[in-house]
């Protein structure tokens, strides 16, 4: 991590005026209930002396990125039919069924690494965008990784989430770390190795920090710890429950689930005073509070009907409405970016699923089908949701795209995975 | 320009192949020396190692004694989603009082489980509740507050590791652990 953002930071940029002109049109609309994957060519890259085989590994590499995206098809090499080094030939792109096209190029002269990447509009057959990246050659990832970004921002309007990563509470026996993990499954790493069970991650707004709860001094205390690793620090002992929800925005306040006057209530924790604000007040457990992205509302579960139930409340603690009736089993609402739905897992079937819904309670849309699938979150752009999925007894820790498709596995492995926490932009 | 930052890169490379080599040097010295001092501090290693072992096993003894002296009535058992001690539950916790009230130097952790079904973090708060409408029950039996501490283990704490109805029942309790002694 402090090396790729070290990385970042040495890597120069060449714009092109080109740009300009891609962002007037959105080429694949995310938001499109059905959609096409769009079809995309990417062709070796040029590279005359190819000690490393660059030529290969960058175009593959751009492709894995690509594809996590869940909206790229990448076209098979062996169906291309302009191979030649001159002038592209768009009619032969358009004929395999391309829409946009990648040519490149790699240049090692010493210890310096630069790479050309050009993206290409092959139906109108004009330059969408160009970028000169250069760096040395353990920057390649990196630069592969700012391209996709490019493309991502060219053809959908926005950056995407290749610069995020997923923190999680990871069991082994007994106890559990937590770890972070980069949102294409690679560079894992364990922040916490207290043999205890160490649980409820939550990044900061700023993505330097990481909040939990620990078992590491017997009782369930409030930590925080720098997200680049270093010594934890003891934010509430209550005793009983001090269980860790969602930062405000401002990075000020932590949502907690204290048990300390007897039974579960929510507080908001004023990390700068110390002052703990209590929401709620009533006899039953009430857990898993989230704000909603103005901060003017709290989502939770509560037990107050007699089964758990989801609940929306005002951000002082006024207001109580609940909003989950389908199911006896509703929890773990997360409030979408941009304040439009509330994804959860409620019990259907027999096993729980992940769901989503508007936060009055309406439009109810299920998104798995098969095993059991708990603990949802929302990636910041609001595109994919990182949640654990169990089929025959196997943990895994998975993402898909916020519509319910593209399944895919992140990390599996360990004995059970559990509270996956998405970070913010860490731009890297 | 350019051959002057070649030549920097050059002489960075040549500074850093000699520290690593003198990294090197500096390791195979300090083996060396190890080497030739290991008698007393193994001895110390293994001591210190033994002194530990001995106090695992103590501690395990006094965990298995204090485990024997309440066992048979050191759990019991709740419904699904449920907190409320069930009737078959009383005689267990009528038990404990009188064990408590014959042993007034012992205290008791009341640790709360559930089982997988559930979801883990709303887990967390249902043990807890087990845990404390346990604790509030042998309070009414006259065991005084103070004697008693609660904990949740969520779904975390599974004595039955199993995915049966049967593994379940057995892992949503409230499990009683003698302290204080």
């Amino acid at each position: 991590m402090l090396k790729k953002i070290a990385i970042g930071s040495i890597l120069i940029f060449f714009m092109t005026p080109c740009l300009q002109d891609t962002y007037g049109r959105v080429y694949i609309d995310i938001d499109s209930p059905s959609l096409p994957k769009f079809p995309i060519a990417i062709t070796d890259f040029y590279c005359p002396v190819d000690r490393e085989g660059h030529s290969i590994w960058f175009p593959d590499q751009l492709g894995k990125f690509l594809k996590l995206t869940g909206y790229f098809q990448i076209i098979d090499k062996k169906a291309f039919l302009d191979t030649g080094t001159g002038g592209i030939r768009f009619a032969d792109w358009t004929a395999i069924g391309a829409e946009s096209l990648v040519k490149g190029a790699v240049r090692n002269e010493g210890n310096i690494l630069s790479s050309d990447f050009h993206l290409f509009d092959v139906t109108q057959g004009k330059s969408l965008v160009f970028k000169r990246y250069t760096g040395t050659a353990r920057d390649k990832r990196a630069m592969v990784m700012r391209f996709a970004s490019e493309i991502m921002l060219a053809l959908t309007g926005e950056a995407g989430v290749f610069d995020t990563r997923i923190a999680f509470a990871g069991k082994k026996g007994k106890n559990s770390e937590i770890f972070t993990i980069n949102f294409d499954g690679t560079d894992l790493t364990r922040l916490t190795n207290y043999r205890a069970l160490s649980i409820l991650p939550h990044w900061s707004p700023d993505g330097r920090r990481i909040s939990f709860t620990s078992y590491k001094r017997g009782n369930p205390d409030l930590f925080v710890i720098e997200a680049r690793g270093g010594p934890d620090h003891l934010l509430s002992n209550e005793s009983g429950l001090n269980l860790c929800g969602p930062w405000s925005s401002d990075g000020r306040s932590l949502l907690v689930t204290l048990s300390r006057d007897g039974n579960e209530e929510l507080y908001v924790f004023n990390q700068l005073n110390g002052k703990k604000y209590r929401l709620t007040n009533d006899a039953s457990i009430d857990v898993s509070p989230c704000w909603s992205p103005d901060g003017t509302k709290v989502a939770f579960v509560s037990n107050r009907s007699g089964s758990p139930q989801i609940y929306v409340m005002d951000a002082n603690g006024y207001n109580v409405k609940r909003i989950t009736y389908e199911g006896n089993y509703n929890t773990s609402p997360r409030w979408s970016p941009k304040g439009d739905k509330i994804v959860f897992e409620g019990m259907r079937g027999g096993n729980f699923q992940i769901l989503t819904m508007n936060p009055e309670g309406g439009q109810l849309t299920q998104l798995t089908g098969s095993g059991r699938n708990d603990s949802p979150s929302w990636s910041p752009d609001g595109r994919y949701i990182a949640f654990v999925s169990t089929t025959g007894g196997k943990s895994r820790l998975c993402i898909m795209n916020s519509n319910g498709s593209n399944f895919r596995i992140i990390h599996s492995g360990m004995d059970k995975y559990m509270y996956p926490n998405w970070s913010p932009h860490l731009n890297f | 320009m350019r051959k002057r930052s070649l030549l920097f890169i050059f002489f960075a490379l040549i500074l850093s192949f000699s520290l690593a080599f003198s990294v090197g040097c500096a390791k195979k010295a300090a083996v060396k020396e190890g080497e030739e001092k290991q008698l007393s501090p193994e001895k110390k290693a293994e001591a210190e190692q033994a002194a530990k072992e001995q106090a695992v096993k103590e501690a395990e003894k006094k965990d298995a004694e204090a485990a024997a002296a309440i066992a048979g009535f050191d759990y019991i058992y709740f419904d699904f989603d449920k907190y409320n001690v069930k009737p078959e539950a009383r005689e267990t916790l009528k038990k404990l009082a009188n064990y408590l009230n014959a042993n007034p130097a012992a205290g008791v952790r009341v640790e709360g489980n559930a089982d997988e079904r559930g979801t883990a973090e709303y887990n967390l708060a249902l043990g807890e509740r087990r845990a404390q409408s346990a604790a509030k029950y042998l309070m009414g039996l006259g065991i005084a507050k103070k004697r008693i501490s609660t904990i949740s283990y969520g779904e975390e704490r599974p004595v039955d590791p199993g995915h049966t109805e049967e593994a379940w029942a057995k892992n949503r309790n409230a499990h009683f652990v003698l302290t204080g002694k």
